[in-house]
């Protein structure tokens, strides 16, 4: 899962970093950093929940394939030895 | 107070007999709840022009959904800030900043102020704020079992901290108050009067920090830069308005509301007493339901807005607490759900102008809460007394008394 940052979106609510500190970083007047956020196994209902507060709509969850974070170690493994 | 009349542009058809000042149950009422009584625009049009809905009795549209209420307020270019609220009381225009400025002047002073009341410098604030409520809490529960909470806690918590903000002293807070009051709630004389005394003591407030700087916002203020250069006097004269009149009266006003409703919903008491790590997320609940303020814009130029053909000069109500109550934002909004996720609430504001002074105002609710259910037992509204409740462009609340005996 990914997070679709609309940085001029953004007023500085902070209810997403209110949510999940470490999942939305701030700078120090409060409005998000820059950059779309990629969302680790586990902590995606937070994310979620983070996203879907911003009164703004600033916040955007990509849920297609292509937004899916798999780092290698959490990949299937295949039967190669 | 003159009505103006309706103007010819707008179809008779889109103006209905509804005003956040005289609709039933925005005068003062005892045992009110003008938040649910405003609800009632979403049983007619989205938009809708109400021929006499600001203090001084002009005519607005009104916009019910939060949806076109965030279009609105992020539309700085259509829909602009600058209306002078407070300094047309006085026959003036000059605007309080930077709620009144547009983009792009508005960002330097934005960008200024930011800072000073930013999540990161709310959080370094807050044992003050915590040892202010307990300090207060405990002189009440010394000496009794019942009391105004308006008089004896929301008002004397929220405007000492924010005095604290400002580098004033304690022992001017019930002067403060009662202008706060005669501005919000006064009648047109009375409110001249408090807005020339509010602006006499911003100037001589500045004047002093020029000559005797301290630590503290007016000295910042006096002494910053945008730009590359000093702040004129008018300009921080529009600055320091706007902070000590945010301040002095919306906080304080929604803990009584949100206290009012914990004193009449004893199960939602009892959870949050039994378990306070909910209060953080009901507190977002309380400031969906019962959000203080109304926000309006001036159109700058002619716009066809979802039907409503919005012209140049035009004002457009965006209150907070109608948006609140959207059926198509939230599901049941006329129930208070102190679970509820996903709350988009408004309270304070969309776009640009959101609410600077958030941070602060929604972690002293958070501690004035926690603070009161975990020293004060099971309370309810005293027998034989009953709340006073008002609209208009603030929303209040008055004789609050609680008992726990």
């Amino acid at each position: 899962m990914r997070i679709i940052v609309h940085n001029a979106k953004c007023q500085g609510h902070a209810r997403c970093w209110a949510q999940a500190p470490d999942i939305f970083k701030l700078d120090d007047d409060g409005y998000i950093l820059p950059g779309d956020i990629q969302v680790a196994e586990g902590e995606q209902l937070l994310a979620s929940q983070g996203a879907r507060s911003c009164p703004e709509r600033a916040l955007e969850v990509d849920r297609t394939s292509a937004a899916r974070f798999e780092p290698a170690a959490m990949q299937p493994r295949t039967g190669e030895a | 107070m003159a009505i103006n009349p309706v103007p010819d542009h707008v179809p008779p058809e889109m103006v209905r007999d509804f005003s956040l000042f005289t609709s039933p149950g925005m005068p003062p009422t005892p045992n009110g709840d003008p938040h649910a009584a405003v609800a009632c625009a979403h049983d007619g049009p989205p938009i809708f022009y109400s021929p006499y809905n600001t203090q001084d009795g002009r005519g607005t549209w009104v916009i019910t959904r939060a949806a076109d209420q965030r279009k609105v307020l992020q539309d700085t270019e259509t829909f602009s800030s600058h209306r002078s609220i407070f300094s047309s009381i006085l026959g003036e225009t000059w605007p309080t900043i930077p709620l009144e400025l547009d983009p792009p002047a508005h960002g330097a002073f934005r960008s200024l102020l930011s800072p000073l009341l930013s999540p990161k410098r709310v959080t370094a604030l807050e044992p003050a704020v915590r040892e202010r409520a307990i300090a207060l809490i405990d002189r009440i529960t010394a000496s009794a079992t019942s009391c105004d909470v308006m008089k004896d806690f929301a008002f004397p918590f929220t405007v000492s901290i924010f005095l604290r903000f400002l580098g004033l002293p304690d022992q001017g807070l019930d002067t403060f108050v009662g202008w706060a009051k005669d501005l919000l709630h006064g009648d047109d004389v009375e409110r001249p009067v408090a807005a020339r005394k509010i602006v006499a003591f911003i100037d001589e407030l500045a004047t002093n920090r020029r000559k005797d700087p301290v630590d503290d916002l007016m000295t910042f203020i006096v002494q910053a830069q945008i730009e590359g250069r000093r702040l004129t006097d008018g300009e921080i004269r529009g600055i320091g308005v706007l902070v000590f009149v945010a301040g002095l009266d919306t906080v304080a006003a929604a803990i009584g509301f949100d206290l009012a409703y914990l004193a009449r919903n004893l199960k939602d008491q009892e959870l949050l007493r039994s378990e306070p790590a909910r209060i953080l997320l009901a507190t977002e609940e309380l400031l969906r339901a019962y959000p203080p303020i109304q926000l309006i814009r001036v159109a700058t130029k002619d716009i066809d807005f979802e039907g409503a053909p919005i012209r140049k000069g035009d004002y457009v109500s965006c209150a907070t607490m109608i948006a609140n109550r959207d059926p198509e934002e939230f599901e049941s909004p006329n129930t208070v759900d102190l679970a509820r996720e996903h709350n988009r609430h408004a309270a304070f504001g969309y776009g640009p102008h959101r609410c600077l002074g958030s941070h602060l105002a929604r972690r002293e609710i958070v501690i004035g809460l926690e603070e009161w259910l975990a020293r004060i037992p099971t309370f309810r509204i005293k027998e034989g007394t009953a709340p006073i409740t008002c609209g208009g462009h603030v929303f209040g609340i008055e004789n609050l008394i609680l008992d726990w005996s």
